[in-house]
């Protein structure tokens, strides 16, 4: 028998969109990795799309972010023609073959760090409308204390990051942690908008991923599914 | 948004518009020239000119690699990049801004290659109320006459990528066709004064003057 993983009608295509969102240090791309080799055991196509990875685009974004000449409104819309890019050759056409696709961060990344950058908070979610809604939005959470310390141990604190480009403080630690935070509240507001199935981040990696696996799999279950 | 109301900074925003071979590059150059020579502090900038994305757009056109959305995005990208480091502090410092298309270039194609109006509207409502916006209507046929009297029209001008037609000049008439009527429709809703671009280049000229003179006196500039 044929199976595929969901009646095509509903969205015009067969296969699942998940997204794992969270701050930087967060444990995105971890917990994405481990989804991925799961799911390939179980028997199922997984494509991975990165933020910001787009073969035409994302370098025009290191460029301008190299000279620091991004203003709010370009920085938002170069990432989202690179978002509009992946979408139309990365992540629609593995959705429509039916295969699932796992996307580290989504729109709700422009969400929350372009409304702290400055952008109107309708004007960004209109910018991105033409997103599909993904069927899981994981939302690791992350006190800001633990992920200064997280990132300060892995690869130090960078420009963007800290949001040193909106000068919040010319202090790297004050400006991270200013800007951090405002960002996970930008989060946290969404949280019901959007449905998120949020996960606490300082859990152990074992347990982020059986929450996520079981969470997975109870979507999946409840008929999705043919 | 800031593009619904009127600005308040010193400076003059005045833009042209039309479809390639309307005449309006040649009518701004011409304002350009009579304005340099008695207000001084003038600046020209021009669609898709920005540093930061020009090699991108370039290399997409190049392996047409680009949809309607992506397209419509990325000239976005240069506009914001342009509106704010060239136009925004030229008008704060009480310049004299021309533009060689502005936001309703793409409200006329990014909507003829099937983007929606309202998105591509919303899109770019961070831009500045133009002073003064002036729209070249030439018929489709004028436009092609003029655009490839020497050569074949090209990939993206001919709207080649939405595959209206297999011959280029069939798809350019389709293509720019809409983009023309789509600027016909615009001329009420934002206010542009429509000039004729088969008219000769000194009426047109002198018509422009006139009403350039009016919007400077307003904000007490003379020339």
């Amino acid at each position: 028998m044929k199976r595929e993983l969901r009646n095509q009608s509903e969205k015009g295509y067969p296969g699942l969109l998940i997204s794992i969102e969270g701050t930087d240090g967060a444990g995105r791309t971890t917990q994405i990795e481990r989804l991925r080799s799961w799911l390939a055991i179980e028997g199922y196509g997984v494509v991975i799309s990165e933020w910001k990875t787009s073969s035409l685009i994302a370098n025009a974004i290191d460029l301008a972010k190299e000279r620091n000449l991004l203003h709010a409104y370009t920085f938002s819309l170069l990432y989202a023609s690179d978002f509009a890019d992946r979408l139309e050759h990365v992540i629609l056409p593995a959705l429509k073959a039916g295969l699932i696709v796992l996307t580290d961060r989504y729109t709700y990344t422009a969400y929350a760090r372009d409304v702290v950058r400055g952008v109107s908070p309708e004007w960004i979610r209109r910018l991105y409308d033409f997103a599909p809604e993904p069927d899981l939005v994981f939302y690791l959470n992350m006190p800001v204390e633990i992920l200064l310390k997280r990132i300060i141990a892995s690869s130090g604190l960078d420009y963007y990051e800290s949001g040193r480009d909106i000068g919040l403080s010319t202090d790297f630690y004050e400006s991270f942690k200013i800007y951090q935070r405002k960002i996970i509240s930008e989060y946290s507001k969404m949280e019901k908008e959007y449905n998120f199935e949020t996960i606490d981040g300082t859990l152990s990696i074992e347990a982020v991923q059986t929450k996520m696996r079981k969470a997975i799999k109870e979507f999946m279950d409840s008929g999705v599914i043919r | 948004m800031r593009l619904s109301k009127k600005h308040e900074l010193p400076g003059v925003l005045i833009v042209v518009e039309g479809v390639d071979g309307s005449g309006k590059s040649t009518q701004l150059s011409l304002l350009k020239d009579w304005l340099v020579s008695t207000v001084e502090d003038v600046i020209f900038t021009e669609w898709n000119s920005s540093r930061i994305i020009s090699d991108t757009t370039k290399k997409g056109k190049k392996k047409n690699l680009l949809t309607p959305r992506t397209f419509s995005l990325l000239h976005a990208v240069d506009f914001a990049d342009r509106l704010e480091q060239i136009i925004v502090p030229a008008l704060k410092a009480g310049f004299i801004v021309l533009a060689d298309r502005y936001v309703y270039t793409a409200f006329a194609r990014d909507v003829a290659r099937g983007v929606d109006p309202d998105w591509v509207r919303n899109m770019y409502g961070f831009a500045i109320h133009p002073d003064l916006a002036f729209y070249f209507h030439v018929p489709v046929e004028v436009s092609l006459a003029r655009i490839c009297s020497n050569r074949a029209p090209k990939f993206y001008e001919a709207g080649m990528d939405l595959n209206l037609s297999k011959d280029p000049y069939e798809s350019y008439k389709i293509f720019q066709s809409r983009v023309i009527n789509e600027y016909d429709n615009m001329a009420d809703e934002y206010g542009l004064v429509k000039l004729d671009g088969k008219d000769t280049i000194h009426n047109q000229q002198l018509i422009m003057r006139d009403i350039v003179k009016k919007v400077l006196t307003e904000k007490c500039i003379r020339v």
